[in-house]
């Protein structure tokens, strides 16, 4: 092995190329990978986390599919903790769901860590990702005159608390996103929690009674990381679904082709037919006055 | 001495027996079929797995055959009722030849996309579900109707030939002797049976005329009425109509030597015709190189995104020594050929028809395939195999059969009937001595 490498040597040297380029194909540094835990409180009912997986390649932070990973509750990454494993997906994210078994963990504190750990791979070496967040939640009611009342509250000890000077976004939930309900793009929470924001969205279509689903979220905030919540009010223009299925068009089902198509499409065929009939009888004819 | 000269051209004309050369061939042909047989059992047992098409290319090598076929098939109306109606009278000889490799290319065109089916044995809901809007249902009328009209007009001219042929029993065999009898025996040369039959072959080939447009252009619009690279053209139909006479006029060049050889037929397919048909094969593969400039030209000009890779595909790609192959093949080298007078003597027209015949089915393919394989949202999370197309063995024995079993059906009309029309050729040559 050892004099394989020293003809290596020589043999780059003659060629003009520097040994340390050997150095470089023997010892292949792999890159760093970096995980994130993002935290989800989903209409106060559901929690989940998110975990995403990022290095840097080519001087730009990319996702990085195919990472095995455990996620775990509290900072400990033992097995009683595991929330969860999985592996990124084509945008480098893996998302579990807090199960009700972890509720006893989860409720022994205000206040609550994760850690997420990637196991090792040929590109990369184990990485861990922790969060911690204080646990939060928003209420969200309606007032007369189409306001709409949100409040931010934490817990602090065993009391819910408000929570002024935090960024709220509150709308309208429209094709997956959320639709602000007035001019105003974001709230900051008042000294008691709260934001009031008046619905401007007078013609906005809802589902077949005029419903819409008004929503309150807090994003990606750094100490109660992503809150929503939502609320069904019937406040939107009602849709009246009117169905395309039976009408007659070229993309519709057999049977109901447009009416100038069947009869171009039937006078051909009947034309053309009719000729070849035609043409059949001649040819009895033909044999006919033969055998005669 | 009238009668001797009729009588020499029924000797020349009626069927001939397979020769050493001709026995071969035949079982040549039938191997061939067999083999594509056997592939079709493994295709129908072990399902269209056996095949390389996959989620993207999903029109292999027998759409391209189907296409191939459905395009030389319309030679019959080229050569039967184009050039009947304008009275170009040296075309008799060449009319049957012509018709005959029409009905068996429809034959087949018919047979290939019920290959192509993974579920054959749903067939007939095309016919109980079908929908009008679809052209694939518009291809299936359409080639039924052009099937039935190509046999009515091989029948037609062929009653006054069966009459002869009857007459000659000591030629035919016990069983051609009973074929002959059951299609032609009521056939008397009353003036009124030729005046029926006259009007009926005029009617057909008046009528075949559309309905042979018709057939090629539907089937350009299966591709072209679907928004893809390659596809997405309003001229397909005419593009494939000028491609379709091409190759047809290609297949019934080889058809006259062969025949013309083997038959001695010397006297009746002459130089002349040889000269004829390559004038014709120049004229129509003109036309058809000035469809493929119009069709890569344009869009190569404006080079949009989704096109540019298909066309970059054909130019300079994974399918540019096909492209090339096909565009020098079916149209430059035979335009170059049978430009001179030389060129279009029997031996060197006959070159040029398989340089054509040969160019035009890989061109089928250029169509299919390379369209498929560039959709407009790039291929992520596929296998291998799915990005690329090489037709597996099956697919070979099975279009390689295919076009066994169309020569066949030839080669076994020659045998049995005249492949020249004799009352027609003995008519012709007194209305020509009259004058």
């Amino acid at each position: 092995m050892k004099k394989h490498k020293i003809i290596q040597l020589l043999f780059l040297i003659v060629l003009g190329i520097p040994p340390s380029f050997l150095k470089a194909q023997d010892v292949v540094e792999k890159p760093t990978l970096s995980l994130t835990l993002k935290y989800f409180n989903d209409n106060n009912y559901t929690h989940h986390l998110l975990l995403e997986a990022k290095s840097k390649i080519d001087g730009k932070f990319q996702k990085i599919a195919n990472v095995p990973a455990k996620i775990y509750i509290t900072n400990d990454a033992d097995k009683a903790n595991l929330l969860g494993t999985g592996i990124t997906n084509d945008k480098g994210q893996i998302l579990v769901l807090i199960p009700n078994s972890a509720k006893a963990e989860w409720i022994k504190s205000p206040n609550q860590n994760f850690v997420a750990v990637s196991t090792t791979t040929k590109a990369f070496d184990e990485a861990r990702g922790e969060l911690a967040i204080t646990k939060a939640k928003i209420q969200i009611d309606t007032a007369d005159g189409r306001i709409i009342n949100a409040k931010l509250m934490a817990l602090v000890d065993t009391t819910w608390t408000p929570i002024a000077a935090v960024d709220m976004i509150v709308g309208v939930k429209r094709l997956g996103g959320i639709m602000n309900a007035n001019e105003t793009p974001t709230y900051a929470t008042d000294s008691v929690g709260g934001v009031m924001a008046e619905f401007k969205r007078d013609t906005l279509p809802g589902d077949t009674k005029g419903n819409l689903v008004l929503v309150a979220s807090v994003v990606d905030n750094e100490t109660y990381g992503n809150l929503t919540a939502e609320m069904i009010v019937p406040w939107g223009t009602k849709s009246v679904y009117t169905s395309n299925f039976d009408h007659r068009t070229l993309f519709a089902r057999r049977g109901h082709s447009p009416i100038w198509l069947e009869i171009l499409a039937y006078a051909i065929i009947i034309g053309v037919w009719s000729v070849i009939i035609y043409l059949i009888f001649q040819l009895k004819k033909v044999k006919e006055l033969g055998v005669g | 001495m009238e009668k001797l000269a009729e009588q020499k051209i029924i000797e020349d004309l009626l069927p001939q027996k397979f020769g050493k050369q001709g026995t071969i061939w035949v079982i040549c042909l039938l191997a061939v079929c067999a083999l594509g047989a056997f592939a079709y059992g493994r295709q129908l047992y072990y399902g269209l797995e056996v095949t390389a098409m996959r989620d993207y290319v999903s029109w292999g090598i027998y759409i391209s055959n189907f296409v191939f076929f459905v395009a030389i098939s319309l030679v019959g109306s080229l050569i039967t009722a184009v050039l009947r109606l304008t009275d170009v009278n040296w075309s008799t000889p060449l009319t049957r030849i012509a018709e005959i490799i029409a009905v068996s290319a429809i034959c087949f065109a018919g047979l290939i996309i019920i290959v192509d089916m993974g579920r054959p044995d749903r067939f007939y809901n095309l016919f109980l579900h079908g929908r009008l809007q679809s052209p694939i249902i518009w291809d299936v009328i359409v080639i039924t109707t052009y099937l039935f009209i190509s046999i009515l007009l091989l029948y037609f001219p062929l009653l006054p030939d069966l009459k002869i042929m009857i007459e000659h029993k000591e030629r035919n065999g016990k069983w051609l002797q009973k074929l002959y009898v059951f299609l032609g025996s009521f056939w008397k040369n009353k003036p009124e049976q030729f005046h029926i039959s006259e009007k009926a072959i005029n009617i057909l080939s008046i009528s075949i005329i559309p309905v042979a447009f018709a057939i090629h252009t539907v089937t350009s619009w299966l591709f072209a009425t679907t928004y893809r690279p390659g596809w997405d053209s309003t001229n397909f139909g005419a593009y494939f109509i000028s491609g379709a006479f091409l190759v047809g006029s290609g297949a019934v060049l080889i058809a006259m030597y062969v025949f013309r050889t083997h038959y001695k037929l010397e006297k009746y397919i002459t130089d002349s015709h040889f000269d004829k048909m390559g004038k014709v094969v120049v004229l129509l593969a003109l036309i058809y190189l000035y469809f493929n400039v119009n069709e890569f030209l344009v869009p190569a000009f404006k080079m949009k995104k989704s096109e540019e890779e298909h066309l970059m595909g054909l130019f300079t790609g994974e399918f540019a020594a096909i492209f090339w192959f096909a565009i020098s093949t079916a149209m430059i080298i035979p335009i170059c050929i049978l430009l001179f007078k030389k060129g279009r003597r029997p031996k060197a027209a006959f070159v040029a028809g398989i340089l054509v015949v040969v160019g035009s089915w890989f061109k089928r393919y250029l169509i299919v395939t390379p369209t498929l394989l560039h959709p407009f949202l790039p291929m992520s999370n596929v296998p291998e195999s799915y990005r690329h197309y090489i037709p597996t063995w099956e697919e070979w024995a099975i279009a390689g059969g295919s076009l066994a079993g169309a020569l066949l059906i030839v080669t076994i009309f020659a045998r049995i009937f005249p492949i020249i029309p004799i009352h027609e050729t003995i008519t012709e040559i007194e209305s020509n001595e009259k004058a």
